[in-house]
């Protein structure tokens, strides 16, 4: 598929003025310098406004509780600011703004050339040093809201005693849900979208970047705010943190609320930067019917977040004014509404579970294709399938306010929008099956995770047709029921799939094979354990368990006990997962550059990836699914069908 | 794609310059779509508590709605400016980089006018932010542009600093034409936000439950 | 025929399309095939065990004494069959599924495999039946859902059918309070009496309006199959028939603080006679 392409080189291009030492400032700066100046000027900020902050405009409110908030709101943002200018996210703007442009060795330096592992610190413009930092950022969060599911499932094993205090627990809910959307949102994008796509398109970066360091470190300032709820009164309303509800929680809100503000400009600037690399960097040749499949999803999936994501910023900003500056956007007494709230973040809210599930999707399709020898069944299906996701995920968000009674009529077209979204969702069902149709598996991890996935998805899938239908959502809203439906789609799913996904890209980020044994066995153990727990969990909310809650009538003692079993199994299962990754980052058996024999173009450049991908930009002369041998039973039609051979 | 060899290059990436600014273009698009939905959400906000009227508390006390004039001066600004910029663009194509830095010059000072004047239109509304829903609303009008209006105020005197620079050229204009296309988004959104406010005052629905009760 | 030896013969006689053998032929031949026989036999057995899945889903809902309404029936009933009409399209896909780990064949080791599988890289007969089948599942379920969502909606206005309302009494009103973490409910036809267990007759229309004097709750009778938001600052309305009697039970459905999981309580559904009695009773303790 490579080919020589003509390459501007660029030590023949007239450079700007070169300021300094190539990065200037950015020599000095890294995640040290960041720290230390967000949280010198959290405490600064914490220690003056105690003493002179004065609440602004609070007629009506409690004043002492709306300064409280006020302090708390500038002293996480300050973190965040101060946090991005130790780092040196805000010398670009000023270069520019100065018309100080980068010379060809300040963007190199600032590439993380020479630096070694330190690169990993620092604002780091490298793709492949991006989607690093956010694969192992994903595996924290993942860590983190799997810890506090144990948490939450021992409270609920423990059926005849209150574990925790109440608050507590509704504080274990809130972080679990927001940390794992968070960690789901980027699991795929994050680690794959940067470090895969832009070798995959045969491009030398990201079309931005500078936006693309931004977008991490972002990510990485927001969650402090976050993870310092718990010790600050916590997230006690659930992910969704519904108001007024959430207007009366503790100081620990408005970490939720500035990590949304700014976990949504992370999101914004990642969806940007993916869609224009995906749609102006392609390599020569790569025509619109050439692109992988991959792309094509996680430009799908960056399309909703791009559009809908302000939504949820905006719900939460209006949340934090109504803290600290009073006013009653969702305050009912003072003429504030409750379904304002719930429309705004369901606009984002539902399309954010397809930001989740496509992209695992799509690199499912990837990678099955490689393990089965054989093209993509139906490409452009494929691509329809997406789009009509896209198009329709976006006038759905009603179907999660049936029960509110907003406008009850509303039931009916949303009840048809959403049963139309499983139309062009059947469309991926049966990409994936007429892949595997009269294939030979090769059954390696990666390809088990398809397996799992389209099991999960129809689970998933067949409780959300009972879900989008108001009258038996009547029942269940609100029930453990849709917990139990919403872990397949989200963990059976996004998660299982971005498990494959690891599995598959593993040797190409880090130039080692992901231990098979070990890994498979933490799979399955997982697999087999969410099964358990979420199967169970169906069955408490059939019976009338809500969810939510940690003490219940008996009639659920049998499902809940199942459950936590089931819990502790995925436990354990992603503990050997994990020890698998890190033995196998550290000392597994080495790659070389195309362990899998695929014919995307990541594995046709060397492993370790160099600097700027390829040595001489390849040209694409077919599409990456040229497997598989003429059909003995229908060759005739077939024959003149194949594609030109590929290198 | 080759390009005509007197296009300039794109140091880092050695590419012509009217390829790197074709990803930008799209860049920028991206950005104002999702800033559009930002946008929409401020003005759902603003028109669906103007509906509901809940627990009657959309009116401000005594009737004090904010003075439609001010919302309308401000548009009046933010397009002047971005008019200033198309024509600076205009100028630079021209070859009259004098031109363009007396636009670029008189857009930041007629941005950072209004600008002082959103603030001071914050500060002196005949209500405070807690004062009722349509003085919620109301301030996050003002707030949503005020933000605006500072991003505009960056880039204005970032033209302003690489047309003096000399980064931008007859031949490499891009970077104007991007600042005008945002600003061009800016003043809309503001408009809009004006007309908002102009429109929707007192609330149509006028027998709204009273808060915990059954009374209409 | 199987697939371990495939008709080789066909592959060096290209042929123009349009000498394709008729489609009738082709379909038989394709039933022929080996693989193709075990995926329907396949797909028959796991659908008959799906089938019964909607059984037990049923008895899983009933195990607390529903049903109790009309409501609850229709609910059930749509859950039934949307579980049977959907039963094939699973049972296929699962066939699939479980027949290509190892029906075609499969290989294991460390390399990447040499031998390649079937290019197969469309299939319109495929792709149009498959679309067309979704479609009319999905297009049976939305026209189910939303006759189904009118027929609820008539029932929980007090309009049922005569024949579903013995006495074509009058509805009952009741005005449900949620506060954190008690139900309030009173009878402003009654007297405005109050309580926290909600007391009804059988078989006589209620109608609810429900509000919240502080967050949002969610009133959620279990067995009668109703659940409407308590909204703060706005009034949400709903209503059932119940047609058995027996204590059921009330949840809050929507996480609304610390005591969310204790704010329950229980609906009685009495005779007649008895709930004029009971009315009686609390009317002479506390009349408003
Ligand atoms: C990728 C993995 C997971 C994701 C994305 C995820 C996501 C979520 C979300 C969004 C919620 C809703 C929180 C809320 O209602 O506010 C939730 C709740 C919950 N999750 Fe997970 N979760 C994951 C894994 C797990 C695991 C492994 C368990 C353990 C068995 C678990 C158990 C629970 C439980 C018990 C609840 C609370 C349900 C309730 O009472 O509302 N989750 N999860
Ligand atoms: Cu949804
Ligand atoms: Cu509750």
């Amino acid at each position: 598929m490579t080919d020589t392409a003509v390459v501007h080189q660029t030590h023949d291009v007239p450079q700007p003025k070169q300021h300094g030492k190539p990065g200037g400032i950015l020599r000095h700066t890294s995640i040290v310098t960041g720290t230390a100046l967000g949280l010198v000027a959290a405490i600064v900020t914490y220690a003056i406004g105690s003493h002179f902050f004065v609440p602004w405009g609070t007629t009506n409110a409690d004043a002492s509780q709306v300064g409280l908030n006020a302090l708390v709101a500038a002293t996480y943002f300050a973190w965040v600011i101060f946090f991005m200018i130790g780092i040196g996210a805000f010398a670009g703007p000023i270069r520019w703004a100065l018309g100080h442009d980068l010379t060809h060795d300040d963007a190199e330096y600032m590439a993380g050339k020479d630096q070694g592992k330190w690169r990993y610190w620092k604002y780091t413009t490298d793709h492949k040093v991006v989607g690093t930092q956010y694969l192992i950022m994903a595996m924290f969060l993942l860590g983190l809201g799997g810890l506090l599911a144990m948490l939450i499932r021992t409270e609920l094993g423990i059926t005849w005693a209150e574990v925790f205090d109440p608050n507590f627990y509704n504080s274990l809910i809130g972080t679990h849900g927001i940390v794992m959307i968070i960690a789901l949102i980027i699991v795929v994008t994050g680690p794959f979208g940067n470090f895969i796509l832009p070798i995959m398109i045969g491009a030398r970066d990201m079309a931005f970047p500078r936006l693309n360091a931004l977008s991490f470190w972002l990510l990485f300032a927001a969650i402090p705010p976050l993870a310092s709820n718990l010790f600050l009164g916590g997230i006690r309303d659930g992910w969704t943190v519904y108001q007024p509800l959430a207007s009366q929680a503790p100081i620990g809100m408005i970490g939720y609320q500035v990590t949304i503000i700014v976990f949504a400009f992370s999101t914004g600037v990642a969806s940007v930067n993916l869609i224009t690399t995906s749609v102006t960097m392609r390599a020569r040749g790569m025509t619109w019917n050439r692109v992988p499949i991959f792309v094509i999803g996680v430009i799908a999936s960056s399309v909703m977040g791009l559009v809908w994501f302000p939504m949820f910023q905006y719900s939460q900003m209006l949340a934090l004014s109504d803290k600290v500056i009073a006013t009653s956007f969702y305050n009912p007494i003072m003429g504030g509404s409750v379904w304002l709230y719930e429309n705004l973040f369901w606009l984002l809210g539902h399309p954010e579970v397809y930001v989740v599930v496509i992209p695992g999707t799509a690199a499912l399709m990837e990678l099955m294709v490689v393990f089965l020898r054989k093209p993509l069944f139906s490409y452009k299906v494929a691509i329809a399938g997406f789009a009509g996701v896209v198009g329709i995920s976006s006038i759905v968000w009603v179907h999660h306010m049936y029960m509110t009674g907003w406008a009850p009529s509303a039931g009916y077209p949303f009840m048809l929008s959403t049963e139309l979204i499983s139309i062009p969702f059947g469309f991926l069902v049966l990409v994936m099956l007429g892949t595997l149709w009269r294939g030979k598996p090769w059954t390696r991890l990666p390809m088990m995770c398809v397996y799992a996935v389209i099991w999960d998805k129809v689970v998933g899938g067949i409780t959300g047709v009972y879900l989008s239908d108001v009258p038996v959502d009547q029942y269940m809203h609100g029930s453990m029921f849709v917990v139990a439906h919403f872990h397949y789609m989200l963990m059976g799913a996004g998660l299982f799939a971005a498990i494959g996904a690891t599995a598959y890209w593993f040797p190409k980020m880090t130039g080692r094979m992901l231990d098979e044994r070990l890994g498979s066995i933490g799979f399955w153990v997982a697999f087999f354990g969410f099964q358990l727990t979420f199967g169970s969990m169906f069955v408490a909310g059939l019976q009338g368990m809500p969810r939510r809650v940690l003490q219940f009538d008996n009639a659920f003692n049998i499902s809940n006990w199942l459950s936590t079993v089931g819990a502790y199994t995925i436990g354990i299962g992603m503990l050997i997962f994990l020890y698998a990754v890190i033995t196998s980052w550290r000392s597994g058996k080495p790659s070389g550059s195309n362990p899998w024999g695929g014919k995307t173009l990541e594995w046709q450049t060397e492993t370790p990836v160099p600097l700027e991908n390829f040595p001489v930009l390849p040209v694409v002369t077919s599409d990456p699914y040229g497997y598989g041998v003429p059909d003995p039973y229908d060759a005739v039609l077939e024959a003149d069908k194949q594609p030109a051979g590929v290198a | 794609m080759s390009a005509p060899v007197t296009e300039p290059l794109y140091p880092t990436t050695g590419e012509p310059v009217s390829i790197n600014a074709r990803r930008n273009r799209m860049g920028i698009w991206l950005c104002i779509v999702s800033d559009i939905t930002g946008t929409v959400a401020l003005l759902v906000a603003y028109s669906y508590l103007w509906s509901l009227n809940v627990n009657n508390a959309w009116a401000p006390p005594n009737d004090a709605w904010a003075p439609p004039t001010t919302f309308w001066l401000i548009v009046l600004g933010t397009a002047v400016a971005t008019a200033l910029m198309w024509w600076g663009l205009r100028q630079i194509d021209q070859g009259n980089r004098r031109g363009l830095m007396l636009a670029a010059s008189l857009s930041m000072l007629i941005i950072l006018v209004t600008f002082i004047g959103q603030i001071v239109q914050l500060s002196t509304f005949p209500f405070g932010p807690s004062d009722g829903a349509y003085a919620s609303a109301t301030f996050w009008l003002c707030i949503g542009s005020a933000i605006h209006l500072s991003l505009l105020l960056f880039l204005t005197q970032a033209i302003m600093g690489r047309t003096r620079a000399g980064r931008i050229t007859q031949g490499n204009s891009s970077h104007v034409r991007l600042v005008a296309m945002y600003m061009t988004w800016a003043t809309i959104a503001i408009l809009l936000g004006a007309i908002f406010a102009t429109v929707m005052t007192t609330s149509p629905n006028t027998n709204s439950p009273t808060f915990g009760t059954f009374q209409e | 025929m199987s697939i371990d030896n495939p008709p080789t013969i066909e592959v060096d006689q290209p042929e123009e399309p349009t000498n394709r053998p008729a489609a009738d032929h082709r379909l038989k031949e394709w039933l022929s095939r080996g693989y193709v026989r075990r995926i329907i036999a396949l797909s028959i057995v796991i659908g008959l065990l799906i089938i019964p899945l909607a059984w037990v889903v049923i008895h899983f809902m009933n195990l607390s004494g529903a049903p109790a309404s009309a409501i609850m029936v229709e609910i059930e009933r749509t859950m039934f069959v949307f579980t049977v009409v959907s039963a094939p399209l699973m049972a296929i896909t699962l066939a699939i599924l479980f027949y290509s780990l190892t029906g075609w064949g499969r290989v294991t080791g460390e390399d990447p495999p040499m031998q390649e599988s079937p290019a197969i890289r469309t299939n319109g007969t495929a792709v149009v039946l498959w679309i067309a089948a979704t479609s009319i599942l999905a297009g049976f379920l939305v026209i189910w859902g939303l006759v189904e969502l009118a027929t609820i909606t008539s029932y929980a206005n007090g309009s049922t059918p005569a024949n579903q309302q013995p006495n074509g009494q009058k509805a009952i009103d009741i005005n449900v309070t949620g506060q954190q973490w008690v139900w309030t409910f009173q009878y402003p036809d009654q007297g405005a009496v109050t309580s926290d267990t909600l007391i009804v007759p059988i078989n006589v229309p209620l109608y609810f309006n429900v509000t919240s004097k502080d967050v949002v709750h969610d009133f959620w009778v279990v067995e009668l199959g109703i659940k409407i938001d308590a909204n703060p600052g706005a009034i949400t309305n709903t209503g059932v028939t119940p047609d058995k009697l027996g204590t059921f039970n009330i949840r809050c459905a929507e996480l609304c603080g610390l005591h969310h999981a204790y704010m329950q309580t229980k609906i009685q559904v009495v005779t007649q006679a008895e709930f004029d009695a009971w009315v009686r009773e609390m009317g002479g303790k506390r009349t408003v």
